[in-house]
């Protein structure tokens, strides 16, 4: 198992970040997921 | 302290007996990431807090409260979703060598070709099939994918002209054959379509893009996207290998250049033998796919125009919202066989396109047999029932729900079953840690569609 060696090259951010931070949003699962071969987005306007 | 992703087991000791979560280092100067593995719910906590955190406080109550609803969902997307797309290949031939290809070459030399009448009866037989179980209101995909569909062209264009109000319709193409007239057609009916780009420059995209006799396409397929200029319904997919790896930020220049709206940078598929001398260690593909989409930010930042990296924007969004993921690799089971299927022009159904030339994961013929027998076969349970926790490592790997440990067909052909991981563990690890810092620093909706989540609801928002 890899212990990660990623260089930290990213801009980080001026001013300190809250302490705790956590994100969930949720809808109906539709499966509507293709695999990585195409992406198809919301429909194209006609 | 420096927690890599799998450093905890069930009950281990960097967290309270009690405590669900389990610590991830991110390699964050400030925040490291605690994660409860099944309900694939999280926290970003600053170090210096991580000890009162897991005693008690907003993290935790939000999970005690909704940690139910969040495993009900988790439950209804990996195991109660019914197909809703197919990938419809009418041809097995192609006028490309791709070094990488999962068809293998005898079948894309001179293998079978639906004609129109056959492509005709086949969308009705989908049609029939989906319309049973999708709302009218939701239109079925049909992907039309390769080999190379372009050659079935005229089949596929009355497809799309008869059908075009059942269905929504993709088409995957190497670019040779999209002339003019193509375009026209494809945009006029809205038809998304994806194109395929390994380069920069012709010196290193034909080195693994090119024809029966060697020659590269990189001019064709450049045209093309010039041609698909203002189109929204267009993306390229690059295939990183080790021939690109070093110029896949001179690519995403490129793109962003050519105003390509999406793009997607995936790693080789090693179903066949071909691909596993190219694919790149997991290190050097993170390294440059990293470096790549740092560069999205900055061009965004300099521009204010985004190029969303597909694949990436879809990890992203499994991790700020898992029912709203777009693409299914990253999930197990993952959507082959599941939330879609792969249509031979035999007629032959396979789980995912990925599995077309392996003889032993046809489920049925769409011409023979019921669609819903063909998901209950041998060949696709095996794929279906291919999930995170009955593969070693990860079984107790916290991020396997931002992972799905891809590709089954993959595990199967070159690492000997359905229950091994894939090829490129540690790159998906440092996919999600980079996911996550970007999180941390207040950077994600920078590499995320405008409106990615529209029709979502907000069930946890702690200092966002
Ligand atoms: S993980 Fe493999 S089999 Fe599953 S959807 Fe992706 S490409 Fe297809
Ligand atoms: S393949 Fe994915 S889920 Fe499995 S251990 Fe690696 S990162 Fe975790």
């Amino acid at each position: 198992m890899s212990n990660s060696t990623t260089v930290k090259t990213e801009a980080q951010p001026e001013t300190r970040r809250p302490d705790v931070i956590a994100i969930r949003k949720t809808c109906d699962a539709e499966g509507t997921g293709l695999s990585h071969y195409v992406l198809m987005d919301k429909q194209v306007k006609r | 302290m420096s927690l890599p992703v799998h450093a905890q087991r069930e009950g281990g000791s960097d967290r309270g007996p009690s405590s669900p979560f389990h610590p991830v280092d991110i390699n964050h100067p400030t925040h490291i990431a605690l994660v409860e593995p099944d309900t694939a719910f999280w926290g970003l906590v600053a170090r210096d807090r991580l000890d009162e955190t897991l005693a008690g406080g907003p993290l935790l109550e939000t999970w005690r409260a909704k940690a139910a609803d969040f495993a009900r969902e988790m439950d209804m997307l990996r195991f109660h979703l019914k197909p809703s797309a197919v990938y419809f290949n009418a041809t097995e031939r192609c006028n490309l060598n791709c070094s990488y290809c999962y068809i293998p070459s005898d079948m894309r030399r001179g293998g079978t070709q639906m004609d129109r009448d056959r492509l005709l009866a086949a969308l009705e037989t989908l049609h029939g099939y989906f319309r049973g179980h999708m709302p009218a209101d939701r239109l079925p995909q049909v992907i039309f994918h390769g080999a190379e569909p372009m050659l079935a062209r005229d089949a596929i264009f009355a497809g799309i002209e008869a059908f075009k109000d059942r269905f929504r319709f993709g088409v995957q193409t190497n670019a040779t054959l999209l002339d003019e007239e193509a375009i026209a057609f494809l945009t006029g009916h809205g038809v998304g379509i994806g194109l395929s780009l390994d380069g920069p420059t012709a010196r290193i995209a034909d080195r693994t893009r090119q024809r029966w006799n060697g020659d590269g396409v990189f001019d064709h397929v450049v045209r093309a996207i010039e041609r698909l200029d203002g189109y929204p319904g267009f993306n390229v997919i690059c295939t990183m290998t080790e021939e690109n790896l070093p110029h896949l930020t001179q690519l995403v220049d490129f793109f962003h250049e050519k105003r390509v709206p999406a793009c997607m940078l995936n790693v080789t598929r090693c179903t066949q033998p071909g691909a596993r001398g190219l694919k790149g260690d997991d290190k050097a593909v993170s390294d440059a796919f990293l470096a790549a989409l740092e560069r999205t930010h900055t061009l965004y930042r300099e521009t204010g125009r985004k190029l969303v990296v597909a694949n990436f924007a879809n990890i992203l969004i499994a991790i700020l919202a898992p029912t709203a993921r777009r693409l299914m690799c990253d999930i197990s089971p993952c959507g082959g066989g599941r939330s879609f299927f792969a249509l031979a022009p035999d007629g032959a159904l396979f789980p995912c396109s990925e599995f077309i030339g392996l003889d032993t994961f046809v489920g049925g013929n769409l011409f023979t047999d019921r669609i819903d027998d063909v998901l209950e076969s041998a060949p696709f349970r095996k794929v279906i029932d291919r999930k995170v926790e009955d593969i070693e490592g990860c079984d107790v790997c916290p991020i396997r729900h931002f992972c799905g440990s891809p590709c089954p067909a993959e595990a199967h052909e070159m690492n000997g079953g359905m229950h091994r991981k894939g090829a490129f563990c540690a790159f998906y690890e440092e996919q999600v840690r980079y996911a996550m810092r970007l999180i941390a620093d207040g950077r994600h909706q920078d590499f995320l569609w405008d409106g990615w989540d529209e029709g979502t609801e907000v069930a946890c928002a702690i200092g966002a």
